[in-house]
């Protein structure tokens, strides 16, 4: 019988207990690398093994937990060599018994980016690795993994280079999350939606703590519930574990009536505590759950049911925003980040995701979207492009359920699209559309929505899953057919039982006064069954009107988040009244005053030309303020504060320039960089606000940067100055490596370093033209080298 | 003698971080004050510190100190000195979590000010995390004289040393920590410190910047100052 079997024939299946206390009993030095023991101590694993077998083990886990490529090179041995041993080893225990062998494999043990630097593909490529060299086992089990990204990288490995069942466990603390934040939910739906077999929690805790953990789990999969839990808390004095066998199976007793299908013992525990398990269980049913998991999207912190209307913010789509597409153009991840944040605070609950420029590739940049902002934002992506590639590429590297951003009727789309919604557990935006175009009845668009449903159903998309758009056409151009639209979404909303979602902003397009229109239809659509309204948050009238008819439905109880937001409505207009009105640029760049600042500029852009603007007042302010930092007067914060508000007030000259087709203010491109194996990039990211701020184009390559990288983009961009910096005395390495190749290249550039371990002697030794001591001082090696 | 401990901090030393950050004759205005508030509240609020410790029997080894049951030797006179005379040592880990990392990040994509002070602030904080965890685990040291926290990269006990410690301790299950292939933690703001345990009383005179490797780039040095460990 496989596992899959068992999972469907067996009440309950028993796993095995803990693995390293069985080997330390043995004689196994912490610190050294229990895998190692396949090899060098083959007998201890066969005895543990065929304890546990004997015990009453379904399921016994091979001697893999840390078999990959990176823990081992401690110790030497390759990893085929000891994952196929240790798969023997448990192979041999069970010889004589149905006990099944499970590959386990656990965390790589260095963090992802961007809290580490392994990324999402290097991970992918360790777990291949790993579960190819386990072919001969009968199940791939991943557990104690803490990040969900990782936990998706290992899936992925396992189901596109291999056949076996998967089994994924993590390890939740007492705050419901995982170390690195991972909501129970988030894990749930993510891992079903990629297609695991069963899921659960181990370690961190014992049976009766995890008691609400389980619960959560089984409340949020559908799929057979897995619990290994410690045995119970450890002593701080003996650490020893505080539950002994019997008191582990009463406690694990308790989570029988949740519905858990397969048990076993974490840290702690052994065969007694297996044998106890197995007789508890010996009269037990297994208890059926009824769960029925909602509309929902997530990232791995933050779950999103759709059971209200959401808000998805469309700001960052760079159609029509010439803004935007400069900072496609020019790699500015950071715009792209401030503009998802700017739309969380107004209060959007999803973010569409959309990069196409034909003059980009698309592909890299959204791969390079998507991965940044899940780095700094909670809020779940919608992911939007109309080139299936970049739709693959983006839902590989999203950490979560995302929205596909869209398929429509059109056979070709339905054939590409829905079979990547399936693949990778998304949810999906069915456009109500197909080769004929937009249809002009509701009821044309409603029977294009069920056209959709049906073909992702048939593929085991969950009804759940599909959103359907029923399409805004312009009402200054079709004003007869708006309320079609309206209709299409009621009609779809109460007969097909579907979510809905709608562009609103079109509605408007080549009416004056568009802000009152957008609202007013956003309310019609709204009480007629929308759910997802992709929208500018910015604009308070549009987030109002969600808020409003939250209350006005009672979804908002008791209008506490109404309130929160609007309750102080009434003392607002009195602060900006306090604003003095007769401060000028340089006092407000001295005084960290952002807005003013911006405000400023944007009217003496009315007057005077942008150059004397920079060069006769943004200058000479930040001269000051560097000055005076220099002489210890101010300190780092006061200085990036005044940095801060000439970024802004830089910023609308930009777009002023931008919207004039104007030339840049460019004096000169300069590449930044944190040197390879260093992630320490604050300091880098003061000395980029500074230059910027002095008028620089900054390329910003970012941390843990290739040698090879900065080669390329130097002479790609045909860059005069370079800056490396490196925070740790064991990437200073890098930094030399990283010159060495730039000087090998002949690249026509100068190089400037700096970090807290850098010094002039070491700066000069590894052929470096300039050591920079901090931010302001690159500012002058910048001046001296572009003679500005 | 070990465990896994939480910490809960409701002020953090805020005053420290504005020392790392360089005020010190001359104070901090009202507005970076203002500012750091706004920073400590947004950062109480999201990290999870955490510690794990463990007590080891130490033994004198060819090129430093062995951790008797371990896989773990302390290498170098730094190290060696520092534990001169101690039969025990604690071994300890402290992070304030990966949510300080993303919250960081956040803050460098928004407002460079508050990453920076944010950045600072933490630094501060993982010593007090330290701080506290040393409290937690007193009781247990009783009847022990102890030096001060000795961390990897000191003198010259090398930094290549911090993935087996981490291992040791189980740090990367029990605490979510671990390094990179360059041996830097993660999440970020954390750290490692060895601490001696001697029956009979320990000269003050171990501590000082003379063995440290920092000292020719330390900032506090330059200033004429001492970071204060």
């Amino acid at each position: 019988m496989g596992f899959r079997e068992l999972l469907k024939n067996k009440e309950f299946v028993i796993l095995d207990g803990a693995m390293g206390t069985m080997l330390q009993a043995k004689g196994l030095k912490m610190g050294e690398t229990p895998e190692a023991m396949n090899l060098e101590k083959p007998e201890w694993l066969i005895d543990i093994h065929t304890q546990y077998v004997n015990a009453g083990s379904d399921v016994i886990y091979a001697n893999t937990f840390g078999a990959n490529r990176l823990k081992l090179a401690k110790c030497g041995y390759p990893v085929d060599k000891v994952i196929g041993e240790g798969i023997k080893l448990a192979r041999k225990a069970t010889e004589g018994h149905n006990t099944l062998v499970a590959l386990d494999i656990g965390p790589i043990g260095h963090m992802l980016e961007p809290t580490g630097t392994l990324t999402f593909e290097e991970a992918y490529d360790i777990y291949k690795e790993m579960i190819i060299a386990g072919k001969d086992a009968d199940v791939v089990v991943f557990e104690t993994m803490t990040d969900l990204y990782e936990l998706k990288a290992a899936i992925l490995a396992a189901k596109e280079n291999s056949e076996l069942p998967i089994m994924c466990t993590m390890t939740f603390e007492e705050n419901m999350r995982t170390f690195t934040g991972v909501d129970i939910s988030a894990m749930c739906i993510t891992a079903e939606g990629l297609g695991v077999d069963a899921l659960g929690v181990n370690c961190s805790l014992g049976p009766k703590e995890l008691y609400p953990v389980v619960e959560k789990i089984c409340r949020w999969t559908t799929l057979p519930v897995v619990v290994k839990p410690n045995a119970g808390l450890p002593d701080p004095v003996t650490n020893e574990y505080n539950c002994s066998a019997e008191e582990f199976a009463e406690l694990a007793e308790a989570l029988i009536p949740l519905g858990i299908k397969v048990i076993g013992g974490c840290c702690g525990t052994d065969p007694k505590y297996i044998s106890e398990l197995k007789r508890m269980l010996a009269d037990k049913k297994y208890v059926k759950r009824d769960v029925h998991i909602p509309a929902v999207c997530c990232s791995a912190v933050e779950t999103v049911v759709i059971d209200q209307p959401r808000i998805i913010g469309e700001r960052i789509n760079p159609t029509g925003k010439k803004r935007f597409k400069q900072a496609l153009l020019e790699g500015d991840i950071d715009y792209i980040l401030g503009q998802a944040i700017e739309q969380i605070h107004a209060g959007a609950d999803i973010l569409d995701v959309n990069v196409g420029l034909p003059a980009i590739d698309e592909k890299a940049m959204m791969v390079k979207a998507v991965k940044a902002l899940q780095g700094v934002v909670d809020t779940p992506l919608q992911l939007d492009s109309t080139i299936p590639e970049v739709m693959e590429a983006a839902l590989r590297v999203y950490n979560g359920k995302p929205i596909v951003n869209s398929v429509n009727a059109e056979e070709k789309s339905l054939n590409t699209i829905l079979p990547l919604v399936k693949k990778y557990g998304a949810a999906v935006v069915g456009l109500t559309l197909d080769e004929n175009g937009i249809p002009k009845t509701a009821d044309e668009r409603f029977k294009l929505a069920k056209k959709i449903l049906d073909r992702a159903m048939a593929i085991g998309i969950r009804k759940e899953d599909v959103y359907i758009d029923c399409l805004t056409l312009t009402a200054s151009a079709e004003q007869e057919n708006v309320m079609q639209t309206v209709n299409a979404v009621r009609r779809v909303k109460e007969e097909l039982g579907l979510r809905t979602v709608l562009g609103v902003s079109n509605i408007s397009f080549g009416l004056p006064s568009r802000e009152i229109v957008n609202h007013n239809f956003l309310m019609m659509c709204l009480t007629s069954g929308l759910d997802l309204p992709i929208m500018n948050p910015n604009i308070d009238s549009m987030t109002a009107t969600v808020r409003a008819y939250k209350l006005l439905t009672n979804i908002d109880k008791n209008s506490v988040d109404f309130i929160a937001h609007y309750g102080s409505e009434d003392g607002a207009p009195a602060k900006k009244a306090e604003k003095r009105s007769d401060i000028d640029l340089p006092y407000a760049i001295e005084n960290g005053l952002k807005g003013e600042g911006a405000e400023l500029t944007a009217k003496l852009l009315e007057t005077t030309d942008a150059m004397v603007i920079i060069n006769e007042m943004l200058v000479p302010a930040l001269d000051k303020a560097g000055e005076q930092f220099e002489k210890g007067k101010i300190f780092l914060p006061q200085l990036i504060q005044t940095a801060g508000v000439a970024q802004a007030c830089f910023e609308v000259i930009k777009q002023k320039m931008l919207s004039e087709g104007g030339d840049s203010v460019s004096k000169g491109k300069i590449i930044l960089a944190t040197v390879k194996g260093d992630i320490h990039d604050i300091g880098k990211n003061i000395v980029k606000v500074l230059l910027e701020n002095y008028g620089y184009d900054v390329i910003d390559l970012g941390k843990d940067v290739d040698y090879q990288t900065v080669v390329d983009a130097a002479i790609e961009n045909d860059v005069k100055l370079v800056g490396l910096s490196a925070l740790m005395t064991t990437t200073l390495v890098s930094m030399e490596e990283t010159i060495k190749l730039l000087r090998a290249n002949n690249v026509d550039c100068k190089i400037m370093v700096g970090g807290a371990v850098v010094t002039p002697d070491y700066a000069e030794q590894i052929g470096a033209d300039f050591y920079s001591k901090d931010a302001k001082q690159s500012v002058d090696i910048a001046r001296q080298v572009f003679g500005n | 003698m070990g465990g896994v401990g939480r910490v809960v901090l409701e002020i953090l030393n805020k005053d420290e971080a504005l020392r790392y950050m360089g005020y010190r004759d001359t104070p901090a205005d009202e507005k970076v004050r203002a500012v750091m508030d706004e920073c400590e509240h947004q950062l109480i609020a999201v990290i999870k510190p955490c510690f794990v410790y463990h007590v080891f029997e130490i033994k004198p080894s060819d090129n430093g100190m062995a951790v008797c049951g371990t896989s773990l030797e302390l290498k170098g006179k730094s190290i060696s000195e520092h534990l001169a005379g101690c039969t025990k040592c604690v071994l300890m880990a402290a992070t304030l979590s990966a949510q300080a990392d993303r919250l960081i990040r956040r803050y460098e994509a928004t407002d460079m000010t508050r990453a920076v002070m944010t950045d600072f602030l933490a630094s501060a904080t993982v010593e007090q995390v330290c701080d506290a965890a040393e409290e937690q685990f007193d009781a247990e040291l009783k009847g022990y004289y102890r030096t001060w926290r000795f961390s990897p990269g000191y003198g010259d006990l090398s930094l290549d040393i911090q993935g087996s410690f981490l291992e040791v301790l189980q740090a990367p299950k029990r605490i979510g920590l671990n390094v990179t292939q360059n041996n830097i933690m993660t999440p970020r703001k954390s750290v490692t410190a060895i601490i001696g345990l001697s029956e009979h009383e320990i000269s003050k005179g171990r501590q000082g910047c003379s063995i440290c490797n920092m000292k020719d780039v330390c900032q506090f040095r330059k200033r004429g100052e001492h970071c204060g460990i």
